[in-house]
Parts: C-alpha cells; structure tokens; sequence
C-alpha cells in the first residue's frame, strides 16, 4: 500500500509524465505523452491493480526503448495490453512505469523503476516534494506531547561546511 | 511524569508514563553528565578539549572519544563533508554524534528498566518509544520557524519511526551570507528509526541544501519535512502520511 501510495504522488507531483511506449507491430515505435494533472488522469491515480510491486528483475531488458503487448484495437486508439515505458531521466532520477490499457483506456499507471543515482536494486525513491501550508495546517490542532524546535546551526558549523566544500572543489 | 534537567549546554526533559516503572533518573543523568565531561568544548578540562588544545593525542584518547570520531568522520565521508567533525579552525567538534549517542544511551538505560512508554528531548532532537497518553501514537508539534510561539504542523511518531531531529539557521544572518552559503532552509525536520540519523541528516540538510536533502532521501530510509528561505514547504510521503489528525 505505501509503494501504490508513493507511485501515486510521484505521478501527481511531477504533474507532466511522459511515457514512451511501443503500440501494435513491433516496427511501428510511437511515442506519446500523458499528461496527468494531481491524478486527475483517466486511470492514473487508481489503485486497483495487483502485483504493483515490482522486483529487482522487473526492469531488466526493458530500459532501452520500450516493450507491451496488445489484442484488442478500440475507437481510441489504444491497444488493450500492458506496456512498459522507456527509462527517463528526471531531476529526482530514472522513472520508468508500466501502463495497462483495457477498453481502450488507461486503467493503471505503476512505476517499476524509480532508481536512485546509486543504481541500487530497483525500490521506490523517496524525496521532498513540495506541499501546501494548508496541508498541514490541520494537524496544528492535534493535541501534542512534545514540541519540536530547531537548534540551530552555528556559523562555524556553516564555515566549516564551506571549508570542506572548498577542499572538495579544489 | 516529566523529569527535566540541564546538562551539555541544553535541557533534557524525560517524560515516562506513570504506568511504567520509576525511570533510574541518576543513570540517565549520568549518562549525559559523562558525555559533557568528556566531549564539551566549553569545559577546559573534558577529554576533547584537552585533545584540541594538543595536551593529548588523538590516538591515546578513551574508546569512547575514539568511537565518536570514527562515527563522526563516517558521516562526513557519507554526506560529501555536509556532515563534518573538523571545524576550520582545524579543532574536533563531536557534538554532532555526542548529543544523538547520549540520547540513544539513555534510551537503552530506559529500555533496559522495563520502562515502555517514554520520550526524551534534548534540545531539537527527540526519541520516543512506545505510546503517549491513552495509548495514542505519541503527538509532537514542529515549531514553526517564522514564528516560533506557533506550531508549524504535528505529526505521528510510530515505532519503529522513534527519532525525530530538527536543525535550523537561526534567520538569514550576515554572517550565513559572508561564508558563501545562502541557506536554502529554514529549518529542516528529519524522523528516522535512530536518532544519530536524524540528527545528522536533519544538520547535513541545513548545511548542503536540496542537493543534500535529495541524496538524503535517496540513500536513508528517513522522513523529511523542509521550510525554505520563503517559507515553502517540502515534504517526503511519509512525512505527510505521519501528519496527526486532530481528534
């Protein structure tokens, strides 16, 4: 549950999630873009699918270029079948998704590779994105143990990291 | 029961559930009164003064200070030198690690006398275990930097996400500016299973920016809550998962 969650608000935060994937014969390689907007996707934000867990063997053979398979041709021009985007480079690091297409529409968007610079086993990454003051807001008003404040960091501390900085650069 | 005291240049404030067995105070204070006496810069006559002041050499120190060294010098390889021991003035400065192995001490002298229901707090850092009053996960607000009578937002500590650090710069002051580092947070909050990994991270994140806080994230199971210099927010999933929900 907490991967479907991550790959969901990967998709939302990134808002533009570009798929390249391969339609139909495999001699005709079309790219297309799907855009999604906080999930508001057709199918992008769902959470039906199963096995979305991904192992480390998932991506492998599928990084360069794209792989699927399809049978049934419908009005829209989708190919019912499970896809494999290309691998794409984004600043949080690769991406790259499964999409499954039934009746001709997109029913689940599930990331299978969202790798770390260190090329470690395939796992979801975990970064900041950003999240609206009033996101939070609502907690304030929970009834807290403990309060939790910054202690700051000293300008010495800051010089240091800079004289470090400066050994790594020179 | 809320036991406070000060020691290593802070306050600890140590609150066990009444339900628990009585918490060996004296122990835990020593704990902390141990590490001032051999790590505090401000004292002339701890163990890493007298190291920094060339009256002793490293290599003959106690294994404690030996320890806390390797420990430090093994974060700075592991955040590219934003984590570092060494001040410019080229003197030792452990207090990044010490503050974190005191807590995580007292935290196993707490566990070890039967004690299930407790958090510890020691300045920006803190680490619970078990649950807080009525067997809620236990609630901690996050201080809103801008304004430091409000709180920011509060989440939910559950095991194992028992540590939570938060580090700061104190405001864009001139000398931030003068070093070359325009701080590009705030404040930063980092909650982790230990409490030497928040800690650090939540330092690291201050000092290296988002760079930092990317590698971060990528290479340690942490949860982080970022306020930036304009006071926009970042958050990582699980940190807005952990988010309380009033009652």
């Amino acid at each position: 549950m907490r991967k479907r969650a991550v790959a969901a608000s990967v998709l939302a935060s990134m808002g533009i999630l570009t798929v390249g994937w391969q339609i139909g014969a495999a001699t005709a390689v079309t790219t297309t873009t799907v855009t999604t907007s906080g999930g508001t996707g057709s199918g992008t934000s769902g959470t039906s699918s199963s096995g979305s867990s991904s192992s480390s063997g998932a991506t492998s053979g599928t990084s360069s270029g794209a792989t699927g398979s399809g049978t049934a041709t419908t009005g829209t021009g989708l190919t019912d079948g499970t896809y494999t985007g290309s691998s794409e480079q984004t600043r949080f690091g690769n991406v790259q998704v499964k999409v499954t297409v039934s009746g001709g529409k997109i029913t689940d968007v599930t990331a299978v590779q969202l790798t770390d610079r260190e090329q470690r086993s395939v796992q979801i990454s975990n970064y900041a994105a950003p999240i609206l003051r009033q996101e939070v807001i609502a907690s304030q008003s929970a009834s807290v143990s403990n309060v939790n404040g910054a202690t700051y960091t000293t300008e010495g501390y800051l010089a240091s990291v800079q004289s470090a900085l400066d050994q790594a650069t020179s | 029961m809320r036991h406070v005291f000060v020691t290593m240049g802070t306050v600890v404030s140590l609150d066990v559930s009444a339900a628990d067995p009585a918490a060996p105070l004296e122990l835990i204070e020593r704990v902390f009164a141990d590490a001032d006496a051999r790590f505090s810069l401000y004292r002339d006559d701890s163990e890493l003064s007298r190291i920094n002041a060339g009256g002793s050499a490293l290599l003959d120190a106690s294994q404690e200070l030996r320890e806390a060294y390797e420990l430090a010098s093994d974060w700075r390889v592991r955040t590219s030198g934003a984590f570092t021991p060494t001040r410019p003035d080229g003197l030792l400065d452990l207090n990044g690690v010490v503050k974190a192995l005191a807590m995580h001490d007292a935290g196993c002298v707490l566990d070890a006398a039967g004690c299930r229901d407790w958090t510890l707090v020691v300045g920006g850092d803190l680490l619970a275990s078990g649950f807080g009053p009525g067997g809620a996960p236990w609630v901690t607000g996050i201080v809103d930097p801008a304004d430091r009578t409000a709180l920011l937002c509060a989440i939910e500590l559950r095991d194992p996400r028992r540590a939570m650090a938060t580090s700061g710069t104190a405001e864009r002051g001139d000398h931030i500016w003068m070093a070359g580092m325009a701080p590009e947070y705030l404040q930063v909050t980092v909650v982790a299973d230990d409490i030497l990994t928040a800690d650090v991270l939540a330092t690291a994140i201050v000092a290296g920016g988002e760079s930092m806080l990317r590698a971060a994230c990528e290479r340690w199971d942490i949860d982080v809550l970022t306020v930036g210099s304009a006071a926009e927010l970042t958050a990582t999933p699980g940190f807005r998962a952990a988010l309380a929900v009033p009652a």
